[in-house]
C-alpha cells in the first residue's frame, strides 16, 4: 500500500504505518472504533434474536 | 580510556537500562494475563453447568474490549485529569498522537500503555464475577468497558500518578492499587447487583440460599492461578527508573521488589488464615489470600512483614462476614467480589493511615495521614460506586440490563453459546432426580 512514512532507519522516531498521514491514522482508528461498535450491536442483535427463539 | 570511549559505553549503558525497563513491564503484563486465565476458570467453575461458557465467554471478552477502549480513551483520561474532572493537556496519550504507536525512540509510552491496560482489565474481571448468571452479555461488555477504560483510570489519575490531587492535597498512599483498582472496581460491582437483582432462587422469604458452584475444584485453581498474576500486577506497580535513582514507588518514594517480596508472600499468608478462621470453607478461603494481598497492597512497601501478616488476617477474616452482611441485605453477589475487592480495598487504604501515618512522601507533598487516607478511601468506593449504580440504573430502565426469565431458567449457555461445556457427560441433575430422558438411560452403561 506503500504507507511506509520512511525511506531509510536514519534517524527515525514514529516509524509506524500512517505515522506521516493524519489520514491513514483517521481511517485506521475509525475503522477500530467501528468495529469495537459492531462488537456490541452485533451481541444485542443476537441476544434479541436468540432470547425470542426460545421463548 | 578516552572520552569517546566513556561516551560509547555511557550510551550502551543507558540503552540497556531502558530495554531492561521495557522488559521488566514486558513480562509483567505477561504475567498479568495468568490474573484473566484464573478469573476464566475461577468464574466458570462458580457457574452452574448450564452457565459455565457464557461465564467464560464474558471473560475472555472482557480483556478484548478494554484493551481497545483503554487505547481509545483510557490512557488519555490516566494524563489528562490528575487535577480533578477539569482535564490538562494530554495531547500525547490520544490514540492518534504519534506517542501512541512503534516509535524508536520512544521505549517508555508502549509498555506502560499495555501495563495500565491489563490494570483496567483486571477491574472488568472483578465485575465479571459479581454479575455471572443473569447479566446480558451486551450490558457486562459496555459496563466493564466503562469500569476499566474510564472510571478507575480516572480514580488513577487522582490516586495513583505523580501529580494527582489525592497525592497532592492529601499526601494519599495506595501504591498496590487497593484503592484505585480493587475498592473501585468493588463498589462498582455493587452499584450494578443493587440494580441487577439476584439470581433467581437465590432468595427464598428473604433468606439467602446456596447455590453451589458446578467445579469448585477449577474455582479454587483458578484462584491460585489469580494469585501468581498478582506478581505481574504488583510488579507493574512498581516504577523501574534510569539513571541512579532506580527502583520507586508511583509516587516517587524509594522501594524495591524485595519490600515487595516480603509483604506480598506475607499478605498472601495472613489473608488465607484469616478467612479460614472465619469461614471453615475453601471458596472463601481460597479468597482470603487475594483479600489478604489486597488489604496489604496499598501500604506494600512499608508495612513491617510481621504486622503485613497481622492486617492481612485481619482482612482475610472480615471479608467472609462482610459478605454474609451483603448477603443478608439482599445482594447477590456470587463470587463475593464486593468483599473480596470492594471491602478490603477500602480497609486497606485505611490501614495505611492507621498504621504508616507520617511517613514523608518525597518533595514539598504531604506526609502520609490517616484523614487523607480516609478520604482517599471515600474518594474509591463513591468514584466506582455513583457509576456503576447509575449507568446499571440507565441500562435497567432500558430493559437491557438482565436477561429474560426465560432465558435464566434455561441457562445462558443453551440461549447465547453455541456449545456445550460437557457434551460428553451424563446429565447428573436428572440421574438425581430420576428424569431422564428416554434413550438417555444407555448413556449410562
Amino acid at each position: 500500500m506503500f504507507s511506509s512514512p520512511i525511506t531509510s532507519w536514519e534517524n527515525v522516531a514514529a516509524y509506524f504505518t500512517f505515522s506521516d498521514s493524519p489520514m491513514g491514522i483517521a481511517i485506521s482508528l475509525a475503522a477500530a472504533v467501528g468495529i469495537y461498535l459492531f462488537l456490541n450491536a452485533s451481541i444485542m442483535k443476537h441476544e434479541k434474536e436468540s432470547f425470542d427463539k426460545h421463548q | 580510556m578516552t572520552v569517546e570511549t566513556v561516551e560509547s559505553l555511557k550510551a550502551t549503558f543507558e540503552m540497556h537500562q531502558a530495554m531492561n525497563v521495557e522488559v521488566f513491564y514486558w513480562w509483567c503484563t505477561a504475567i498479568m494475563f495468568m490474573i484473566h486465565a484464573g478469573f476464566l476458570a475461577y468464574e466458570i467453575g462458580a457457574s452452574r453447568v448450564k452457565n459455565a461458557l457464557t461465564s467464560g465467554m464474558k471473560n475472555i471478552l472482557t480483556l478484548s474490549v478494554i484493551i481497545p477502549t483503554f487505547y481509545f480513551f483510557g490512557w488519555w483520561i490516566y494524563n489528562a485529569f490528575p487535577n480533578g474532572l477539569i482535564p490538562i493537556d494530554a495531547s500525547a496519550a490520544l490514540p492518534w498522537s504519534l506517542s501512541m504507536g512503534p516509535d524508536v525512540q520512544d521505549m517508555g509510552t508502549g509498555i506502560f500503555f499495555a501495563a495500565f491496560a491489563l490494570f483496567g482489565a483486571t477491574t472488568g474481571s472483578i465485575l465479571s464475577g459479581a454479575v455471572i448468571e443473569r447479566i446480558r452479555l451486551s450490558a457486562f461488555l459496555i459496563l466493564a468497558a466503562i469500569l476499566g477504560s474510564a472510571v478507575w483510570i480516572l480514580a488513577g489519575a487522582w490516586g495513583w500518578h505523580p501529580d494527582g490531587w489525592l497525592l497532592t492535597e492529601l499526601g494519599y498512599h495506595d501504591v498496590g492499587a487497593s484503592g484505585v483498582v480493587h475498592a473501585v472496581a468493588g463498589f462498582f460491582a455493587l452499584g450494578v447487583l443493587m440494580n441487577l437483582g439476584a439470581r433467581v432462587g437465590k432468595f427464598k422469604d428473604g433468606v439467602a440460599m446456596y447455590i453451589p458452584p458446578h467445579s469448585l475444584p477449577m474455582a479454587l485453581i483458578g484462584l491460585m492461578m489469580i494469585i501468581v498474576g498478582f506478581f505481574g500486577f504488583l510488579g507493574g506497580c512498581i516504577i523501574f527508573n534510569g539513571g541512579e535513582t532506580g527502583w520507586t514507588t508511583i509516587y516517587g518514594n524509594p522501594t524495591n521488589l524485595s519490600a515487595f517480596g516480603f509483604n506480598t508472600l506475607m499478605g498472601f499468608a495472613g489473608g488465607v488464615v484469616g478467612a479460614y478462621l472465619t469461614s471453615r470453607e475453601p471458596f472463601w478461603t481460597m479468597s482470603g489470600g487475594l483479600a489478604g494481598i489486597i488489604t496489604v497492597a496499598a501500604g506494600l512497601d512499608l508495612y513491617y512483614p510481621g504486622l503485613t501478616f497481622v492486617i492481612a488476617a485481619s482482612g482475610g477474616a472480615l471479608m467472609p462476614i462482610v459478605g454474609r452482611m451483603i448477603e443478608k441485605m439482599g445482594v447477590d453477589d456470587a463470587v463475593g467480589a464486593v468483599a473480596v475487592h470492594g471491602f478490603c480495598g477500602v480497609y486497606g487504604v485505611i490501614m495505611v493511615g492507621v498504621f504508616a501515618s507520617a511517613y514523608p512522601n518525597v518533595g514539598d507533598l504531604p506526609d502520609i495521614t490517616l484523614s487523607g487516607q480516609l478520604i482517599g478511601a471515600i474518594v474509591m468506593a463513591l468514584t466506582g460506586f455513583i457509576p456503576g449504580w447509575g449507568i446499571s440504573y440507565v441500562l435497567k430502565k432500558l430493559n437491557a440490563l438482565r436477561v429474560p426469565p426465560h432465558v435464566e431458567a434455561l441457562g445462558l449457555d443453551l440461549v447465547e453459546i453455541p456449545a456445550k461445556p460437557y457434551p460428553e457427560s451424563l446429565p447428573a441433575q436428572a440421574i438425581v432426580e430420576n428424569t431422564l430422558e428416554p434413550g438417555q438411560e444407555k448413556q449410562l452403561v
